[in-house]
């Protein structure tokens, strides 16, 4: 099997976060995403370029980086589809500490995760049954909307909001308390509600979209953060939380 | 060398479902104990419970029993499972499936009317695989995770490799763990009371594999090395369709989903034929192992694709319908350049799951004091091969006992024990050893393994293949350690983490290698062309394997059939016909 060898000049984020990008020449061939482009650099020109990854195939969200300015699953994004003149420049997420070359510190990004009740709270226990919901109900239905997030911190990566803020807790720990309050099983609704609404919660949002054009799964965290500024507003006239 | 110390009550080595379990169990039990929780990446992003698409097996629907579900289990595995552990395992998942809707917050699909729904799965009599559409595992561990990143007391440690089991002075206990933070390239010990190893197994040692790519069976390799036995090491399953988009692609050996060839799909080889009538009348719904061994055999004869393996094909049945149907996966074929609706996508069998593992008791403990596993890790519960939706029932049913029975077994065992520190001096030394060498290639040795065992200890075996793996193991082991990785930046240094991964899969393929020389017959994802027959099923035994003095001893016991034996059943004769 011929193949003809071209190639393609690919510039990589090497060090922390005053570091600096490194210009390397790699193989393109038929079947390559953004990850093998980054592997074979490792394996072949570098072996101590850092980078993340796990699954392979868009399940666990740890391979995020910056790709030609997006941020984007490198196991999932074909070389082909975001060459820009030739060119393929590869740098960590943004909004997150740099740790080294292509991988960023995501503790942030779950400790806010954490600080918007982005945990279920229960109201039953194992020796329960099953609660019987229909998947029709219109408060399931905007759960589920919003439930299929890997969080691989995209969307956080390409909030404005987060640049300029960096209290802001960000469209996926937000999106996550959408889901949340829509959960009829779950049995902090109330402080869920009083967190979002704090400072850095989902009123510091600007609508500007970035998250839901970012979001390899599709969501709509901006949506989400809507519905929750709605019942934020419902829950402070209710004398519910405090402003 | 001068290495950080730290002490906790627990340790636990893995984040998939059975170490996020184990930790919020023990917490539970006690929010005093000091827990902390290791793992190789990011804190449940990697790792395999993450992957899991099918589900979860229970016995939840009132049609069903537990003694349907222990059925199944048992004559899946070809009667080789320990059926304590099966039988924990069956009556258990009610209890955890509960636990998880009631307390973690995982939402499975339910039916119109509310209902949990059951979908079918291969090999089973009964509908009881509940799932979250074809993302069951994302939903199990992200809701799990995020109760872990709740409990601010559990200590968790992201990035960090264990590196070896330590023993306590005298031998006679576990005294903690030495790990690797794999970020800043030190190394800290962890004295532990108690240490669950819940590391995922993963046989990512062949050519095609569905794994986590930072899966390399090192909590195997850590047990092989304090001298632990481990059983059914022969037991590797194989999907039979794995993407294949050829070599220098991460792509190749991931999962294309069961439902595929349920729904009706075919399988076409290199000419452009199906052949799955060849070798099973179910064609190609036949299970899991018969179709690898098919596909494998037409490979064999060279009717093969670009890339050497077959097709699957959908459009058929309309590109417009498998689209909807099989949205991640027609999604993740066009992702990556492939049209799965409208057009061919070529598929090999890939490693997926490792049956073999540390021999332990229902209450998770091993033979070495202190040690607990659960997972993959841990062998027995599924005998010589898994049924889809028992994989992730295992690993959260036994990372949750394992929780549970810890902070008991330190308030019987209280203290902490002192460390063989001449073990940590040549552990530490052991891991450091590449620094030491000329740097070399790793990556062209970590692919002589990968198609050392894909070709000679794989979907097909015969002693002539197994001997040829394993002197062909034993010189790429012996290459591996004269191969160095340059020592100019310990931080982060994936080549280091490479080297210490392929030393894991070395060690740990050779076990298999001569387990599966051992059994002389062929059970489940076990196939030998030598020894075709599945042999006495009344007189069942399974390999047992340990290292002793630097040597791999492979032995065999009986199996004990103490809930039922072969030929009988626990399900009511006319009940059982159904």
């Amino acid at each position: 099997m011929s193949e003809a060898v071209s190639t393609l000049k690919v510039s990589l984020w090497r060090g922390g976060s005053d570091g600096r990008f490194k210009t390397y020449t790699v193989p393109l061939k038929a079947n390559q995403t953004v990850l093998d482009i980054v592997t074979w650099v490792q394996r072949h020109l570098d072996p101590t370029l850092s980078y993340r990854f796990a699954c392979r195939v868009g399940m666990c969200g740890s391979c995020a980086m910056t790709v030609n300015g997006r941020p984007r699953w490198t196991c999932r994004t074909h070389v082909t589809k975001v060459i820009q003149n030739g060119m393929l420049e590869v740098a960590p997420l943004a909004n997150m500490p740099v740790i080294k070359d292509l991988a960023a510190d995501m503790r942030p990004f779950f400790e806010k995760w954490v600080a918007a009740h982005g945990t279920f709270a229960a109201s039953k226990t194992r020796t329960d049954a099953i609660e019987p919901i229909k998947p029709d109900e219109p408060a399931r239905r905007a759960a589920d909307e919003a439930i299929e997030c890997i969080n691989c911190g995209a969307c956080y990566a390409a909030c404005d909001t987060v640049r300029w803020n960096p209290d802001y807790l960000g469209p996926a720990a937000l999106n996550r308390a959408w889901s949340l309050v829509n959960d009829v099983r779950d049995s902090d609704r109330t402080s869920r509600l009083a967190a979002i609404s704090a400072e850095g919660g989902c009123h510091n949002c600007h609508s500007h979209q970035s998250c839901q054009e970012h979001c390899p799964q599709s969501l709509n965290p901006t949506r989400s953060i809507a519905g929750l500024k709605r019942l934020s507003m419902q829950a402070f006239v209710r004398g519910e939380i405090n402003a | 060398m001068l290495i950080e110390r730290l002490q906790t009550d627990i340790l636990i080595l893995g984040s998939g479902g059975a170490g996020l379990f184990a930790a919020l169990h023990a917490h539970a039990v006690d929010p005093a104990l000091n827990i902390i929780l290791a793992t190789k990446g990011l804190l449940g992003k990697c790792g395999c419970t993450r992957m899991v698409q099918g589900g979860y097996n229970v016995a939840l629907n009132p049609g069903d029993s537990i003694e349907r579900h222990f059925m199944d289990t048992v004559e899946g595995g070809k009667w080789l499972p320990n059926q304590e552990l099966a039988w924990t395992l069956v009556n258990k998942a009610v209890e955890r499936v509960q636990e998880l809707e009631n307390e973690i917050g995982c939402f499975f699909d339910r039916n119109p009317d509310g209902t949990l729904h059951g979908k079918a799965f291969a090999g089973q009599t009964f509908d009881r695989t509940v799932h979250k559409g074809d993302l069951t595992g994302i939903e199990i561990i992200n809701r799990l995770m995020e109760q872990v990143w709740a409990r601010p007391s559990i200590g968790k440690l992201e990035e960090h490799r264990a590196v070896a089991l330590i023993k306590a002075r005298d031998g006679a206990a576990i005294a903690g763990v030495l790990m690797l933070d794999i970020r800043t390239g030190m190394f800290c010990f962890v004295q532990a009371k108690a240490v669950l190893l819940a590391t995922g197994g993963g046989p990512t040692m062949y050519r095609y594999h569905t794994p986590s790519g930072d899966k390399s069976m090192d909590g195997l390799a850590m047990a092989l090395r304090v001298g632990l036995p481990l059983r059914d090491m022969e037991m590797v399953q194989f999907h039979p369709t794995g993407l294949l988009a050829g070599p220098d692609t991460r792509m190749t050996g991931t999962v294309l989903e069961e439902g595929l060839r349920g729904a009706g799909g075919h399988l076409l080889n290199g000419a452009m034929h199906r052949f799955m009538d060849k070798y099973d009348p179910k064609l190609e719904r036949a299970t899991r192992d018969i179709v690898s061994r098919a596909i494998y055999a037409e490979m064999k004869a060279g009717r093969t694709t670009p890339n050497g393996g077959v097709y699957i094909q959908m459009s058929h049945l309309g590109p417009a319908v498998v689209a909807k149907k099989f949205k991640g996966m027609v999604d993740r074929c066009r992702d990556c350049g492939f049209d799965l609706a409208g057009g061919l996508v070529e598929v090999v069998p890939t490693a997926h799951y490792f049956m073999g593992g540390i021999v332990c008791a229902s209450d998770t403990a091993t033979e070495l004091p202190g040690l607990f596993v659960a997972g993959e890790d841990a062998g027995g519960v599924h005998g010589a091969n898994r049924l889809g939706g028992n994989g992730v029932a295992n690993s959260t049913v036994f990372g949750g006992i394992a929780g549970d029975v810890m902070p008991g077994w330190i308030a019987a065992n209280p203290g902490f024990r002192t460390p063989d520190e001449a073990m940590l001096v040549a552990e530490t030394e052991r891991a450091l050893l590449p620094f030491r060498n000329p740097q070399g290639d790793i990556n062209s040795l970590r692919e002589a393994l990968l198609d050392a065992m894909w070709d000679d200890v794989g979907v097909v075996r015969d002693a002539g293949g197994l001997a040829d793996g394993l002197i062909k193991i034993a010189a790429i082991e012996a290459e591996l350690l004269a191969t160095g990785v340059a020592d100019t930046d310990r931080t982060f240094n994936l080549t280091w983490q490479d080297w210490l991964n392929l030393r894991s899969l070395c060690e740990t393929s050779r076990v298999i290698a001569l387990a599966a020389m051992r059994r002389k017959n062929s059970r489940g994802a076990h196939f030998r062309t030598d020894f075709p027959d599945p042999g006495d099923f009344l007189t069942s035994r399974f390999t047992v394997a340990r290292q002793v003095t630097g040597q791999i001893e492979v032995g065999e016991a009986p199996v004990r059939f103490t809930h039922v034996k072969p030929g009988e059943s626990l399900l009511r004769a006319d009940l059982a016909a159904e």
